[in-house]
């Protein structure tokens, strides 16, 4: 599992919530990072930040909607509107979750998304 | 100093009159003086035939002593200077001046001079070649009037022999007349002349300073006032345009741009503000929710996991119900400058404000304040955000804390709360949230508020004294503010300021005095008329006095602070008006504000500088059906789904006119001083 923020506290606090759960989570504090990182190909769900430095997280999602299609992918930003969650789900993302969030928030949206994606491979294999 | 456009124009007019009247006087005097020259001169040659007819027997008889007496009496007559006869040679031989007998004159002398210039005399003359003026001695003119005596047969046919038939001129009859009485006269009328010519400069330039002072000085000042006004930033600023003529339309012009400028200014303004509360916001929420998460997502994680130990999972309880509460008050700020509506569900204001309480007890019992509850028994529940609310509460409370702990307070002492259900008539409580002239321009002023509420601006005008009238907008109270005076009992013309279209109804009459009244639509609510008649306080809102007293659930907060001026009260729920300095943000009052009025509620202050303030906050039991949330106050319609930021879709204020849905139910506001 991927975390891309660049407040640590943020990135820490994931890590602590998902790690405890059974997670191994990787965190990088940019887009860029998150794109070279090799984890992205192998991992099963990406939490993203939107306002990142450099790149900002819209197009990292996008770049890693184009690699991996069936990735359940986690927007997190801290100033939430109903405009920016629209576009955030049309540029591909699996969850739109407004920061701040408690951890039973957090978990509860991953293992949601993560059945769902199960869920989805299960169809596609027949 | 530089000379005015009056001055020139009087000058340029005093000139050109001057020039013709000057013109015309020498013109006139001339003919006058000619006219009158040749009646003397006809006189002169009459008088001369009558002295050479009358003599000519005497001559013929040589009855020279009858001949002198004739003359002499002749000569005696007024304005005849003297009458004389000079024989062939130039010798006088007969004069009214005796003593001049017997003299010879020279040919080339005036009297000669006509006959004789040409060295031989001339027999017969015209009558003008026989006049001629010269000056007498004492300085007077003098006309003088020859007449050559012809030889005849009766002469030198006579006993006396006296004349040879080769003579052709026996002699010449000179006959002067005085021409002082003419110049006397020609002199007087003249004088009357150029005492004319003054007057009638004068008189013109008079009438040309009245009038230029009345047409064009009088408004060209009021527009240089007001042009200096508005270069001072007074946009409310308007100038008498009565004129019918391109002054009158100057000004009309000009009224209108500064009301257009004004109204552009008016809603640039508000958008700014609402900009920048947006752009705080945004920036706040940002900073503010990344450390959040950390705090909210340990807490809650550490809370779960604290085992048996009660008073760890009570105190990281209290950690994730306050970062809850701290995420809360930065989507309310979001909320704000996003204007969302109420989620609006039957609460309970007694838990509401308990709940308050003691959100509020750590930060109030620091300032050494506490708080009394004197909560109403049985409060039906009322439909309201109760997020929304308590964030009144608690703002009220803070604030109430702050103005009892400032220096020039006492220190301790502590705030009441009461909640209560009041039913109030519309009159003296509903407020006109909605105003639009027939057009649909907007009337309501945010920026010149009473007791912190919008007023509705309107034009009146009196004659050709124009004023802004911001109305106040409480139905029934008559706290109206005029950007000048009138005088009571007067009846006005009233008009929307932006498109100056009038807002008389003709059809109705005051219920109190009879004079005409002037409306402001408020859409869904109908009107709200108000009397022409200065002074006269009668004013009707119709659908409002039809659905009669409505209940309303009250919280009032009272603190024992400060208290707020009579200049701050006015200003009290504007956003970034603040009294606390670097302390306050000048938003809680503001978000304060937008909640209430997006419950179609209302808050007041009523206040003592220096003994206290009450804020009352009164909630509609029932909401006005057609949801209250689309217009009520500073809020626009609910966000769309663009990309916009949330200030730029809340940024234009203006459109609320029908047929969109209107006006929330009518809060009442009272309670102010």
């Amino acid at each position: 599992m991927l975390v891309v923020d660049d407040e640590p506290v943020v990135a820490d606090a994931i890590r602590l919530v998902l790690g405890h759960e059974g997670f191994s989570v990787t965190a990088v504090a940019d887009a860029e990072s998150a794109l070279a990182h090799a984890v992205l190909d192998r991992c099963q769900l990406v939490i993203c930040d939107l306002m990142l430095p450099g790149l900002s997280g819209l197009d990292a999602l996008r770049e890693m909607r184009a690699r991996r299609p069936g990735l359940p992918i986690v927007i997190i930003t801290g100033y939430a509107t109903p405009a920016q969650e629209e576009s955030v789900l049309a540029a591909g993302a699996t969850a739109f979750l407004p920061k701040p969030f408690d951890d039973s928030e957090l978990l509860t949206l991953m293992r949601r998304v993560l059945s769902q994606a199960a869920a989805a491979r299960e169809e596609r294999k027949p | 100093m530089k000379p005015g456009i009056g001055t020139l124009a009087i000058l340029g007019v005093a000139a050109v009159t001057a020039a013709v009247i000057g013109v015309m006087s020498v013109i006139i005097l001339r003919a006058h003086q000619g006219a009158s020259i040749a009646q003397l001169t006809r006189s002169a040659d009459q008088l001369s035939e009558t002295i050479a007819s009358s003599t000519h027997h005497d001559m013929l008889e040589n009855r020279r002593d009858a001949v002198h007496r004739e003359i002499i009496t002749i000569g005696r007559q007024q304005g005849i200077e003297r009458i004389r006869l000079f024989n062939g040679t130039g010798t006088v031989m007969f004069s009214s001046d005796e003593a001049e007998i017997g003299r010879a004159v020279d040919k080339k002398a005036e009297a000669c001079y006509a006959c004789h210039a040409a060295g031989r005399p001339l027999a017969r003359l015209p009558i003008h070649a026989r006049a001629r003026i010269y000056r007498a001695p004492d300085g007077h003119r003098v006309l003088g009037m020859i007449r050559p005596i012809a030889n005849q047969r009766s002469c030198w046919a006579a006993d006396c022999h006296a004349h040879s038939p080769a003579e052709t001129v026996l002699g010449v009859l000179d006959v002067n007349l005085s021409l002082a009485e003419a110049d006397r006269q020609i002199a007087h009328d003249q004088r009357r002349l150029i005492l004319l010519a003054v007057l009638a400069i004068a008189a013109s330039s008079l009438l040309l300073w009245w009038l230029s002072r009345q047409l064009i000085l009088r408004p060209v000042r009021a527009l240089i006032a007001s042009t200096r006004r508005v270069a001072q930033g007074d946009l409310s600023t308007a100038v008498p345009a009565t004129a019918r003529h391109e002054l009158g339309d100057l000004a009309r012009a000009f009224n209108q741009m500064t009301s257009q400028l004004n109204e552009a200014q008016r809603q640039l303004a508000q958008a700014d503000k609402l900009a920048s509360v947006g752009r705080l916001a945004a920036g706040v929420a940002h900073e503010i929710n990344n450390p959040l998460t950390g705090v909210l997502t340990y807490a809650s994680f550490l809370e779960k996991r604290a085992g048996n130990d009660p008073e760890t999972r009570a105190d990281l309880a209290v950690i994730v119900r306050e970062t809850k509460r701290c995420r809360d008050i930065v989507r309310g700020l979001l909320d704000f400058a996003r204007q969302t509506p109420p989620k609006r569900q039957p609460t309970d204001l007694n838990e509401v404000v308990r709940h308050a309480r003691t959100i509020v007890t750590n930060q109030l019992a620091l300032a050494h304040v506490g708080v009394e509850l004197e909560l109403a028994a049985g409060l039906e529940p009322v439909p309201a955000d109760s997020n929304q609310i308590q964030q009144v509460v608690v703002n009220l409370l803070l604030n109430a804390a702050d103005a009892m702990a400032g220096a020039d307070a006492a220190p301790g002492g502590s705030i009441r709360v009461r909640t209560s259900v009041v039913e109030l008539p519309a009159r003296g409580h509903a407020t006109i949230r909605s105003a639009a002239c027939p057009k649909g321009c907007d009337l309501l002023d945010g920026h010149a508020r009473l007791a912190g509420v919008p007023t509705l601006r309107v034009l009146r005008r009196v004659g050709e004294r124009e004023a802004v009238v911001h109305l106040d907008p409480v139905y029934g109270r008559t706290n109206h503010r005029a950007s000048a005076p009138c005088e009571e009992g007067i009846i006005a013309s009233y008009q929307c300021p932006s498109c100056h279209v009038r807002l008389d109804l003709p059809e109705r009459r005051c219920s109190e005095c009879g004079a005409p009244v002037f409306a402001v639509q408020t859409g869904r609510l109908g009107v709200v008329e108000w009397c022409t008649r200065k002074g006269c306080p009668a004013t009707r809102w119709e659908a409002m006095d039809a659905a009669g007293p409505r209940p309303f659930a009250q919280i009032e907060v009272e603190d024992t602070g400060r208290g707020i001026t009579a200049e701050e009260m006015d200003r009290l729920f504007e956003p970034f008006f603040t009294t606390k300095g670097a302390r306050g943000t000048g938003l809680g009052l503001a978000v304060t504000w937008g909640i209430v009025e997006g419950h179609g509620g209302s808050i007041a202050a009523a206040s003592e500088a220096g003994t206290g303030t009450r804020f009352t906050v009164r909630i509609p039991q029932v909401p006005e059906a057609g949801g209250s949330e689309a217009t009520a106050g500073l809020r626009a319609p609910m966000p769309d789904a663009r990309g916009e930021t949330a200030a730029a879709r809340t940024a234009p204020v203006a459109p609320r006119v029908a047929p969109a849905p209107d006006a929330p139910p009518a809060g009442g506001a009272g309670g102010t001083p």
